[in-house]
Formats: C-alpha cells, sequence, structure tokens
C-alpha cells in the first residue's frame, strides 16, 4: 500500500515544480514589455544607473514629448487610417467570397477555394514576396502613393478572412436565405439582412485579426512609401533607431506607444482574436 | 443553386485583388530577373546572369547554413515549449487557463519590431538588465550581442518568445478537440500520465503539430525585422540569414537584379511550405 503513496508524493513535488517552472516561463515572457515601459518613464540619470532599478525613481513624459515632437503622432494617424480601409475592405470583399463559395455550385469551386487557401500561408512569405511586389509596383507607378499599402494589406488578410467567415456561415440554416428568395429577396439582400448580421462574431474576429497584422506590418511599409506624412508607425520606430541611437528613452517611448493600440485592442476583443485565431489556426 | 454568373461576381472582387497582389509581381519578377539591370532598370535581355551572380563571393551557402540553423532551432525550440505549455493550460481550470492562454499570447499580438527593439534593450551589452543579471550569476561581464555564437543565440531566443503564443492556441485547439473518454480509459487500464501522453495525445496532435511547423517555417524564414534590428546580419555575419540577405541587396546596396533572383528562390521555397499546408489544413470548399 505504501508503493503507491510515495508514488503520488513524488508525482506531487514534481508537478509543483513544474507549475512553477511554467509560471516563471509565463512571467519572464512579459518583462521585456515591463522593463520597456518603466524605461520609458524614466530620466536619463536613472536610465543609465547601474546596476538598473526597477523602484525608486521619479517617472516623467519628457521622452514622449520629444518622440511626440519627432512627429510620431503623424505616423500614428496614417497607420490607423491605413487599419480602417483595410480592415474595412477585408470584410467587404471576404463577405461576398465566404458566401459564393458556401452556398452555391460553380466550375472549380475547389480548386479556386484551395487557392484562397493557399494564400494564406503565402502572404506570410515577406521577405520573399516583397521584391517582386517593390520591382512591380515601382514599374506600375503605384509607390509613394496613399492606397498602395491598403491594397497589400488587404491582399494580405483577404485569405484568412474568407476562411473565417466561410467557417460561420457553413453554420447559418440555408432555409433562411431561401425564405428570403421566396420573399423576393435578391442576393444582396441575403447579404445584408441575413449574412452580415448572423456573421458578426467571424467578421469581428477576421476584422481584429486584420487590424493587428495592419498595425504590426513592417517591410512593406519600409519600402513602398518615402514621404514622411505617409510612413506607418513600424518603419518611423525603425528610423528612430538610426535618429536617437543609444538614447533608449525615446526609442522605449515609441515602442510603448505604439503597443498601446494593440493591448487596447486586445483588452476589449482577446476573445476575438482567440476565437479567430483557433477558427483558423494558421498565421504566425 | 446552379448558377455561374452570381458566384463570379460575388467572389471576382477579391480574386482580382489576391490576382494583383500577390501574382502578377511575381510573374513581372520572373522576366525582371532575366534582364540585365542597371540602376534599378532593366536593360536587356541577360539569361541567368542574376542567379549565377547569386554564387559570387561563396557567401551564399554560409547564408542558407545559418538559415537552417536559426530556422530549425526555433521550430523546435517553440514547439517543445508551446507543446508543455498547452498541455499544462489543458489542464489548468477554464478561468486560470485563459488568464494564462491571454498571457502567453500578448508576445505574439506585439509588433516584431518592438518585441525586436526591446530584446535589444533588455541585452544591451553595458547596460541591459539581463546582461546585468547575466554578470552577476557569471561574474564576467556579458557580451551576447558581440559574440557571434551569442548573436545567433538571442536571434533564435527572440523569434521563439514571438511565436510561441501562437503554436499554444493551435496546440491548445487541437487538444480541445480529442474526447477526454480516450485519455481516461487508458488511466483506467493503468496507463501512466507519460504513457497516456505519448500513446494517445501524441498522435492525434499530430495534425496541429505539422501544420504548426509548416507556418513557423514559413514564418522565421521569412522575417525581416528581427536579425535587421536585433543585430543587423552581425557581429562579422554570424546572423546574416537569407531575409536579411535580400532585404539588404535590394535596399542596402541597390542591387535589384540579384535580390529578385533571390527573391524568386526563396518564393520557390515558401511554395512547397505552402503546398504541405494546404494538404495538412485539411480545408473543404
Amino acid at each position: 500500500m505504501t508503493a503507491p503513496v510515495s508514488r503520488l508524493k513524488i508525482g506531487r513535488t514534481a508537478r509543483a515544480a513544474l507549475t512553477g517552472l511554467l509560471c516563471l516561463l509565463v512571467l519572464a515572457n512579459l518583462l521585456p514589455l515591463v522593463w520597456g515601459v518603466l524605461t520609458s518613464i524614466k530620466g536619463d540619470a536613472d536610465l543609465f544607473r547601474f546596476p538598473p532599478t526597477f523602484f525608486g525613481f521619479t517617472p516623467t513624459l519628457e521622452h514622449y514629448e520629444r518622440v511626440i515632437a519627432s512627429g510620431f503622432l503623424g505616423s500614428m494617424g496614417a497607420t490607423v487610417f491605413y487599419a480602417a480601409v483595410t480592415v474595412t475592405a477585408t470584410l467587404a470583399l471576404a463577405l461576398p467570397a465566404a458566401y459564393a463559395f458556401d452556398r452555391f455550385e460553380f466550375p472549380f469551386r475547389q480548386t479556386l477555394f484551395m487557392l484562397v487557401v493557399a494564400s494564406i500561408p503565402l502572404s506570410l512569405g515577406a521577405a520573399a514576396l516583397l521584391i517582386p511586389n517593390y520591382v512591380y509596383f515601382v514599374q506600375i507607378g503605384l509607390t509613394n502613393t496613399w492606397f498602395v499599402l491598403p491594397l497589400i494589406y488587404t491582399a494580405h488578410q483577404l485569405p484568412m478572412a474568407i476562411w473565417i467567415v466561410k467557417g460561420v456561415i457553413e453554420g447559418i440554416p440555408r432555409e433562411l436565405d431561401e425564405a428570403a428568395i421566396v420573399d423576393g429577396g435578391t442576393h444582396a439582400d441575403i447579404l445584408r439582412h441575413v449574412m452580415l448580421p448572423l456573421s458578426r462574431p467571424a467578421l469581428g474576429a477576421a476584422g481584429v485579426l486584420a487590424f493587428v497584422g495592419t498595425w504590426n506590418e513592417f517591410v512593406a511599409g519600409s519600402v513602398m512609401v518615402d514621404a514622411p506624412d505617409l510612413k506607418p508607425v513600424q518603419p518611423m520606430i525603425y528610423s528612430f533607431i538610426g535618429f536617437f541611437g543609444r538614447e533608449w528613452g525615446p526609442l522605449t517611448a515609441s515602442a510603448t506607444l505604439a503597443i498601446l493600440p494593440i493591448l487596447i485592442a486586445f483588452a476589449f476583443l482577446g476573445r476575438h482574436i482567440v476565437s479567430g485565431l483557433t477558427k483558423g489556426a494558421v498565421k504566425g | 443553386m446552379r448558377d455561374t454568373r452570381t458566384p463570379f461576381l460575388l467572389f471576382a472582387p477579391a480574386f482580382a485583388l489576391l490576382g494583383f497582389v500577390l501574382l502578377s509581381p511575381v510573374v513581372y519578377a520572373g522576366w525582371f530577373s532575366l534582364q540585365r539591370i542597371e540602376y534599378g532598370a532593366p536593360t536587356g535581355y541577360a539569361g541567368l546572369l542574376n542567379f549565377r551572380r547569386l554564387f559570387d563571393g561563396e557567401t551564399l551557402g554560409a547564408t542558407f547554413g545559418r538559415t537552417a540553423l536559426h530556422t530549425g532551432l526555433s521550430v523546435v525550440l517553440t514547439i517543445a515549449i508551446a507543446l508543455a505549455l498547452a498541455v499544462w493550460i489543458d489542464r489548468l481550470r477554464p478561468r486560470v487557463g485563459f488568464i494564462v492562454q491571454t498571457i502567453v499570447i500578448v508576445p505574439w499580438i506585439v509588433s516584431t519590431v518592438v518585441a525586436t527593439l526591446l530584446f535589444r534593450w533588455v541585452f544591451v551589452n553595458d547596460i541591459g538588465i539581463a546582461a546585468y543579471l547575466i554578470g552577476t550569476v557569471t561574474g564576467g561581464v556579458s557580451g551576447l550581442l558581440t559574440e557571434p555564437g551569442g548573436a545567433m543565440g538571442l536571434l533564435v531566443v527572440v523569434s521563439v518568445w514571438k511565436r510561441i503564443g501562437y503554436a499554444v492556441i493551435v496546440l491548445l485547439a487541437g487538444l480541445k478537440s480529442i474526447p477526454d473518454e480516450l485519455e481516461e480509459a487508458a488511466r483506467i487500464d493503468g496507463a501512466s500520465g507519460w504513457q497516456v501522453f505519448r500513446r494517445i495525445t501524441l498522435p492525434l496532435l499530430k495534425t496541429p503539430l505539422l501544420l504548426t511547423a509548416v507556418v513557423l517555417t514559413l514564418s522565421n524564414i521569412n522575417t525581416v525585422e528581427t536579425p535587421l534590428i536585433l543585430t543587423g546580419g552581425g557581429p562579422r555575419d554570424a546572423t546574416r540569414v537569407l531575409a536579411i540577405d535580400v532585404y539588404e541587396r535590394a535596399f542596402a546596396i541597390f542591387d535589384l537584379g540579384s535580390a529578385t533572383a533571390l527573391a524568386l528562390v526563396m518564393f520557390a521555397g515558401n511554395i512547397l511550405l505552402v503546398l504541405a499546408y494546404v494538404k495538412l489544413s485539411r480545408w473543404r470548399a
């Protein structure tokens, strides 16, 4: 009788140790972010103090003032605009496409949908796609326009959005569209009055993912536009590295400002992000 | 409904955009890569010149090697840690599990630029907090970012840290889809926790594990920001991986010819991964 008991005990200690280790891992996960935010509100004297301190300094907003004076809010505004256009265009294109794939029979339906699925990871291949995109868009004169980034971003976010929205439309009973047709409704009516309201959770999930993807994009934003008022947030932070050099105060302040909208979106719509990812379960 | 015109009108705008942004540039780049490129402009047919020039100086092989090392290590470590976390979260009470999951996801939704910048700050050689902590433990001065091995190690750490959240979500969804009865039945038959995991859970997780591996490989190979901001490819080319090589060819030394050729080689590799992804994702129209 004693053997199982001691085995249980060893199991318990091992489990406690393992739980402790995993908790530590989860906390270490947040350390760089917390340390960055703390740095951004330290004055220069506290910032370069060695050994580094977590507490006992006078918080200051001087680094934020410098970052804002360097035009960071303009970049944030431009990125909000890009994100708004991208999210709207992505959802407006995804809903009818998802509806077509779920409710209609047409030639090459499987092949065409396979192309949508294949485009999901393809848009992850940023480094490989960027150069072709760049040389082609230079050739046809699309670089340095206000719409080139939303155009690219919408194409990157669209396949995932079609996939997520189609998953939800599958669950909407066909009797509803048939009833609408009997009442003399068109496909546009079905889209507006049946699909749009009933697929709202999927649109929310796809929309949040598109927003996060647009807000965080770097490579296209850094090479497709030059004009300062067209530069999105991430390339702006990168150019700050050259501009501020080893001044970590302004650098961490700009990083904190750039995380803020994402954390706010996450706090309010975190469940949407998780459900969108789980539905698609497909992007890195 | 048998009606070809309506569905075509419904999906045509989406496909037009995907064709224009994802497909037509690759076709154009295929033509562009066969031209002699002077000052960024094509000046006449040159055959495979741009592709042959990739092998000038014999640095490409080493770059491929570093890319394989960085991506291989990052993918294996990400999946190992994410699997442990996912199994743990799956056993927590739902409310606690959701909180832990949320914390784990945070690095994934933060941009790669910001994440890498903050890591560089934490590990910066003289005044970074990690350098200080490592220094107090080892008694020496830490110079992770200035030593070739340390820089590559740190590149792997950032890549893993950034993507654990994604892998946890996919694996957790896979774990949740395994019926509890299977594991319970095995336990009643006397199987230990490890045996249940090894013989039941792991085989049933095969598809999500492979899918995660494909996506992580694709995203690690193609990420420019992490090496660009963490190390700039240094010290002494120790972290010069494919993504930064192609980026610098195009936008630092303005050699668009060889940059396009290399990008197309990468694109061909990406297509192989995309095919694996399509096969694994079990889509149906």
